[in-house]
């Protein structure tokens, strides 16, 4: 392949997007549409006593409030299963019970002619609550030696232990033990979580910000009783989710149900501050590192004990050990994880799940082992390289990690690096350099496509999946332009909306090697469908062994005959003709193990006379097969590693000793802004992994936020001698430290 | 040459039918989108912006006031309650969804939109406060059927990816690139677009493409 | 947000005369008015919009001071040629807050009003002495990093005044103009602002119905110099979490007239008055500076997160005198 793969397009959706005609969901407005409007819990702990709704129900425009008292009781759980596709993010339904699990919790949705009436009224709702001065913060426990013996439940690392990692460390001739935590994080995506509910009989259709159309509908099917083909979910544009909107959470049933009473569409929009106690979380995690390696620096030893917090309201396990026996060659490793319920909203995968955390411990760890052992913090992660995965032993499909080190040490300037501590300075500021590994498991799921040739000439492919800003809608299209020859203007890309062929979640970064396959299986069948009308007696190609036809350029061909689509359609007097097909993985996994891999190279600048620290610039290579769109694939690794600055630096949804979110708005949760960005210098390496699929890409959303962190933090200890082993590496963290 | 936008001498200018841009847009290097109909829909309600709206002939409901503002060189004519701000009123009295809500609270810059030129959150404002004021949003950018050059740069430079802050990040950068206070280096540039936060983390094709259409703009404006 | 009357009147006196009405709010810029009332903190019957009173001229007074009227934009009063002169301390303070959106809108009588940012008064629900008069302080036990103060706190509030051009305004002195019903009158800036001490509640000098109309800066002093530096966590668009604004003279070597101010660190515009009388007369130098930063914080109180902000606040001090006496090198003001 091609002019259309592996070339920079700009996205298909970039005049929509640019000029305001792209329609998010609380852009949609629907006749005689109602506006919901949630009340949160002030308290953390506790049980909701009753409720002052006199006042609210009085006030102009308010149509009805919707709580414990009234609900609807004939509502089921969704069985939340990944494999049946009806994960949810709160198992809990909303005003199920009348205990507060946590700050936030929603405890009523009022329903009102206007946005601004239903606002209004919603914050004259009052909750008499009896508070639980018992906030149970059962992590902060975990520092101690026994984990097995410490609350929580204790998640084995899926079997992926090897060896005897413990006497391996009482036996290594260099031993590191350092404990690291990183605080909650909040994925705070620019659009707000919004859904709009409407019911035409007995058939429900919603408009949801969701990364998971497939998902939502299947949970809603559950909720509601009713078979997945009277729900529709729709979701055309997503003004992004970083995991916070891959699964369903309580205000869509709220607002379903609302809909259903009221027999009146209605929306809800749900603000900023309930989008944070509320819609979702990096949990907070604690972890332990111990290394083992001999003297030259082999590995010998690999122990990682991670925890995180979870809800009450559900289990998340956060999985921050996932990628550590896969990173490098080590005959020992042990892994666990342990999770603890707190009273705090529901966490949920973030951006990298596992991964971001995990690797903020393991590669900050392997810098301090380089430091202990004197060496080169790359050269000690080459001499740990691993040829094959050594948690599956499996052979990688493909791994450059080695090209990623050294392409981007070369293009970072590494080689100018003084190794002592403190020693690079210009003027005030003292400048320091950090890298780290950058890694992300490759995954294929199954998806269903159509195709449809159109009499016109254009091209429509549909995919139940979505796009979250990563430019799936464009890469969708290249594909199709690419295996038909239709031009990329002349291919209509239909996505979001649960009543197309099946889809994958956007996340984990499996869309494109999920959903190009099946686009592909789609153009084949509805290629083999018009072969089959035009090999019938009469037709164009009735002489033609049917096999012997391609689809060519717009045309199917055959010898040297060549006759287009359209003339075809023409001819046959019909004005379309699709197919739909399914692709899935092969037993491909059980040949390979699939992970992608990076470097990043990062300088920060410390002045120490004002306890400024910033990042100067950020180098990184990236393995990640063949990217199908290299200006979008980019634009995903720079975006992750600008969420990676902010979780480094700044990221932290704080909870006070009563479990109130104290910081659940964007002034007071810090992210980065355009003035924090230093120059970002990304390479995409180009080698097809064609193990995986035929279009030879493993995916890119997540890989930029790996090891960013920790490239940051090892940086900061070159320039400061202050090993920061919490995140975030805030200023006072910086002038406390020693 | 095509007149962009300048808030020193905006107004009157009406917003053409943004149709039309989408099939001149190729010729400006950038292929031209396939819009899917769900999409072409929601274009002909933005297009079908009224030359002013008709006279409504009731009065206005109690507690409303009916206000004109000028939207785009457009003069509309809409009911609001004295609470309401400019924002809602935009999104939910207008049909102007191009400006989104990112907060409510003048902490994200996605409600971003130009009152006489100047950016402001769009958020933080009372509608009825503006009687007397050029509002510029986001579907009054484009002229004759054509992105504004700074649209046209972000196509280019892939200067976003969900497209949710777009709105206010391009009114963001059409008010600096037309501010001659601030200055041109990057980091200025940065500093005056640090009130648009975008999660993406698309910043630094953000900064490329209002580099690279202050370039287009010089002499154009 | 509750619903609310609307009036716009065409005159100050009128103005107060609406405003006296019923309960009600001056609406000048909005970006903290609009942004309390949405979240239900602030509830006016009636908002009264005094863009149309014309107060939103700089000019300089015979007597060589210069009067900002109430209505000038951050943007407008920073970018000002009269204040770019003279007052760089002011344009600097201006140009680091908030955004340029917010800038644009912002005012500045509105940020004399500036209320404080401590989300347990933001939130409607928590026990604040602020809000709720003696029904407690959630912040004393709870979250109190970034929007906290270290001086000038009491038992009954500690929120940080949250203001960089008062702060800047603090250095250069300032007199406040107010109209009201029983007319006019002037308040020293720095009597302007209120401890929290046993009335959180108070928060300024203003009595009811009274309208700012305009700020007038002290005469600039010949040869002056000023600046103001600004600590956060990231770059931009985010509260001090300490910041400086100095404003001195030098004379044959000599530091004259010294006037420091701190920002994110007190529950007002806080004059550092010990460390000026240390820095007064004295030659420049690190040990100075020092030694006055360590004065400015005598009396600071540390609560459980912002205990950072006493050496992160002298770092300002040391810093931003560096800069204006020529001590340091590079040290760029912000």
């Amino acid at each position: 392949m091609s002019e259309t793969l592996n070339t920079q397009k700009p996205r298909i959706d970039g005049a929509l997007k640019l000029s305001g005609g792209a329609d998010y969901t609380a852009d949609i407005n629907l006749d005689g549409q109602l506006y919901g409007y949630p009340v949160g819990s002030a308290i953390a702990s506790g049980e909701l006593e009753g409720l002052e709704l006199e006042e609210a129900l009085g006030m102009p425009g308010v149509v009805d409030i919707f709580h414990h008292d009234n609900f609807d009781s004939t509502l089921k759980h969704s069985p939340n299963s990944f494999a049946e596709k009806n994960t949810v993010s709160e198992p809990r339904l909303p005003f199920e019970d009348t205990t507060i699990h946590y700050h936030g919790q929603y405890i009523a949705l009022v329903v009102a002619d206007t946005f601004e009436h239903a606002r209004a009224a919603a914050q004259n709702v009052k909750g008499k609550y009896r508070a639980n001065d018992q906030v149970t913060s059962q992590l902060d426990e975990l520092d101690a030696d026994n984990v097995a013996g410490l609350p929580g439940v204790l998640q084995e690392g899926d079997g992926q232990s090897r060896g005897e990692a413990d006497a391996a460390y009482e036996n290594a001739e260099v031993t590191l033990d350092h404990h690291y935590s990183i605080a909650t994080e909040t994925h705070a995506a620019m659009e707000l979580h919004a859904s709009t509910a409407t019911w035409s009989g007995d058939h429900l259709t919603v408009y949801e910000s969701t990364q998971g159309v497939v998902f939502q509908r299947h949970a809603l099917s559950h909720v509601f009783s009713m078979p997945p083909e009277q729900i529709n979910v729709i979701s055309h544009f997503i003004g992004s989710g970083f995991g916070g909107k891959l699964f369903m959470w309580p205000h869509a049933i709220m607002t379903a149900v609302a809909s259903r009473r009221l027999k009146r569409p209605v929306k809800t929009v749900v603000p900023r501050q309930s989008v944070f106690t509320s819609a979702g979380s990096r949990p907070r995690s604690m972890q332990r590192v111990r290394l083992g390696a001999r003297a030259d620096g082999t590995l010998t030893s690999i122990r990682h004990d991670g925890s995180n917090e979870t809800a009450f309201v559900g289990m998340h396990n956060d999985t921050v050990i996932s990628a550590t026996p896969s990173m490098y060659a080590c005959e020992n490793v042990a892994v666990t994880n342990r999770v603890g319920e707190v009273n705090h909203g529901m966490p949920c995968p973030m951006r990298a799940p596992g991964e971001a955390p995990g690797l903020f411990a393991l590669e900050t760890a392997m810098d301090e082992l380089a430091w202990q052992l004197e060496m080169d913090p790359v050269e000690l992660r080459k001499k740990n390289f691993a040829e094959r995965d050594p948690a599956s032993d499996l052979p990688w499909s493909s791994n450059h990690l080695i090209e990623c080190w050294d392409n981007a040490a070369k293009r970072f300037g590494w080689e100018n690096r003084t190794a002592e501590i403190g020693a690079m300075r210009e003027g005030d500021e003292i400048i320091g350099y950090g890298m780290a590994s950058q890694s992300w498991e490759a995954m294929r799921l199954q998806c269903s496509a159509r195709v449809t040739f159109l009499a016109d000439g254009r091209l429509q492919v549909s995919c139940g999946t979505q796009d979250i800003g990563t430019g799936t809608y464009t890469i969708v299209a290249q594909t199709a332009s690419e295996l038909s020859g239709v031009p990329i203007e002349d291919i209509d890309v239909r996505l979001g909306d649960s009543s197309l062929p099946s889809g994958p979640l956007s996340g984990g970064s499996f869309a494109t090697a999920t959903v190009l396959p099946a686009v592909k299986a789609a153009l084949d069948a509805a290629t083999q469908a018009l072969i089959d009308k035009v090999t019938q007696d009469g037709q164009a190609f009735s002489d033609v062994d049917s096999e012997s036809i391609e689809l060519n350029d717009r045309a199917l061909t055959y010898g040297d005959r060549s006759i287009p689509v359209t003339t075809l359609l023409e001819e046959l007097g019909i004005g379309q003709v699709t197919a739909e097909a399914s692709a899935e993985p092969g037993d491909e996994k059980n040949d390979y193990s699939f992970r992608s891999f990076g470097a990043v190279f990062v300088e920060v600048r410390w002045d120490p006379g004002i306890s400024r620290l910033k990042v100067e610039r950020i180098v990184s290579t990236i393995d990640i097969g063949r990217a199908i769109n290299p200006m979008t694939a980019r634009n995903q690794v720079e975006g992750g590693l600008v969420m990676g600055l902010g979780m480094a630096l700044f990221e932290q949804t704080e909870y006070d000793k009563s479990g109130y979110l104290y910081n659940a708005n964007l002034a007071d949760y810090i992210v980065p802004v355009h003035a924090d960005i230093p120059p970002i210098d990304v390479e995409l390496l180009d080698y097809p992994d064609y193990h995986l699929n035929a279009f030879g890409a493993r995916g890119v959303g997540e890989i930029g936020l790996t090891g960013i962190a920790a490239a940051i933090s090892n940086a900061v200890y070159h320039a400061t001698g202050k090993r920061i082993r919490d995140l975030p590496i805030s200023i006072e963290r910086l002038l406390m430290a020693n | 040459m095509t007149e962009y936008f300048d808030p020193k001498t905006q107004g009157g200018a009406t917003s053409k039918s943004r149709r039309n841009f989408l099939k001149t847009v190729g010729a400006s290097g950038v292929a031209a989108a396939s819009t899917p109909l769900w999409a072409q829909t929601t274009q002909a309600r933005a297009a079908e912006t009224p030359e002013g709206d008709p006279v409504k002939a009731s009065a206005p409901a109690p507690g409303m006031s009916r206000i004109q503002l000028n939207v785009n060189g457009v003069e509309r004519t809409v009911d609001v309650a004295p609470q309401m701000v400019l924002l809602d009123v935009l999104r939910n009295e207008l049909g102007l969804t191009g400006t989104k809500k990112g907060c409510d609270q003048g902490q994200c810059g996605a409600c971003t939109v130009l009152v006489n030129g100047q950016a402001i959150n769009s958020c933080l404002s009372l509608a009825i406060s503006h009687q007397s004021d050029e509002i510029t949003t986001i579907e009054g950018l484009e002229r004759d059927g054509e992105l504004h050059p700074v649209q046209q740069a972000f196509w280019e430079h892939d200067a976003f990816q969900c497209g949710y802050c777009t709105s206010g990040q391009i009114m963001s950068a059409v008010a600096v690139l037309n501010d001659d206070r601030i200055g041109q280096s990057d980091a200025a540039v940065r500093e005056a677009m640090s009130g648009n936060i975008c999660r993406c983390g698309a910043y630094k094709n953000i900064l490329a493409a209002v580099q690279d259409a202050r370039k287009t703009m010089k002499g154009g404006v | 947000m509750r619903a609310f009357d609307y009036a716009r009147p065409g005159a100050v006196d009128a103005a107060i005369a609406t405003h006296a009405k019923a309960d009600s709010a001056y609406l000048a810029g909005g970006t903290t008015l609009l942004d309390l009332t949405k979240i239900d903190i602030m509830q006016p019957e009636q908002v009264v919009d005094i863009n149309g009173l014309g107060l939103d001229r700089i000019e300089r007074l015979e007597d060589g001071r210069v009067r900002v009227g109430a209505l000038v934009t951050n943007t407008a009063l920073a970018r000002h040629e009269l204040i770019e002169t003279h007052y760089p301390v002011l344009s600097q303070a201006l140009l680091s807050g908030a955004s340029t959106q917010l800038r644009n809108k912002a005012t500045t009588g509105g940020n004399v009003m500036q209320r404080v940012r401590c989300p347990y008064f933001r939130d409607g629900a928590s026990p604040c002495n602020k809000r709720e008069p003696g029904s407690g302080c959630s912040a004393i036990g709870g979250v109190n990093r970034e929007t906290f103060a270290v001086l000038g706190t009491s038992e009954q509030c500690i929120a940080a005044h949250p203001s960089d051009m008062c702060v800047a305004m603090a250095a250069i002195g300032a007199t406040v103009s107010v109209h009201g019903p029983k007319g006019t009158r002037e308040i020293d800036f720095g009597a302007f602002h209120l401890l929290p001490g046993s009335t959180p509640e108070r928060e300024h000098a203003l009595e009811p119905d009274e309208l700012i109309t305009h700020v007038t800066l002290n005469a600039p002093e010949r040869d002056a110099r000023s600046g103001y530096l600004k600590l956060r966590d990231r770059a931009s668009y985010q509260f001090a979490l300490a910041s400086c604004a100095a404003h001195l003279t030098l004379k044959g070597g000599v530091i004259r007239s010294p006037r420091i101010a701190l920002g994110g660190v007190a529950t007002k515009p806080w004059r550092a008055l010990e460390a000026e009388r240390i820095l007064e007369g004295k030659t420049p130098s690190k040990a100075l500076f020092e030694q006055a930063a360590k004065a400015a914080f005598k009396t600071a109180t540390a609560y459980e997160h912002n205990a950072f902000k006493i050496p992160l606040g002298q770092h300002a001090i040391i810093a931003e005198l560096g800069e204006l006496t020529g001590l340091a090198t590079t040290q760029e003001a912000s």
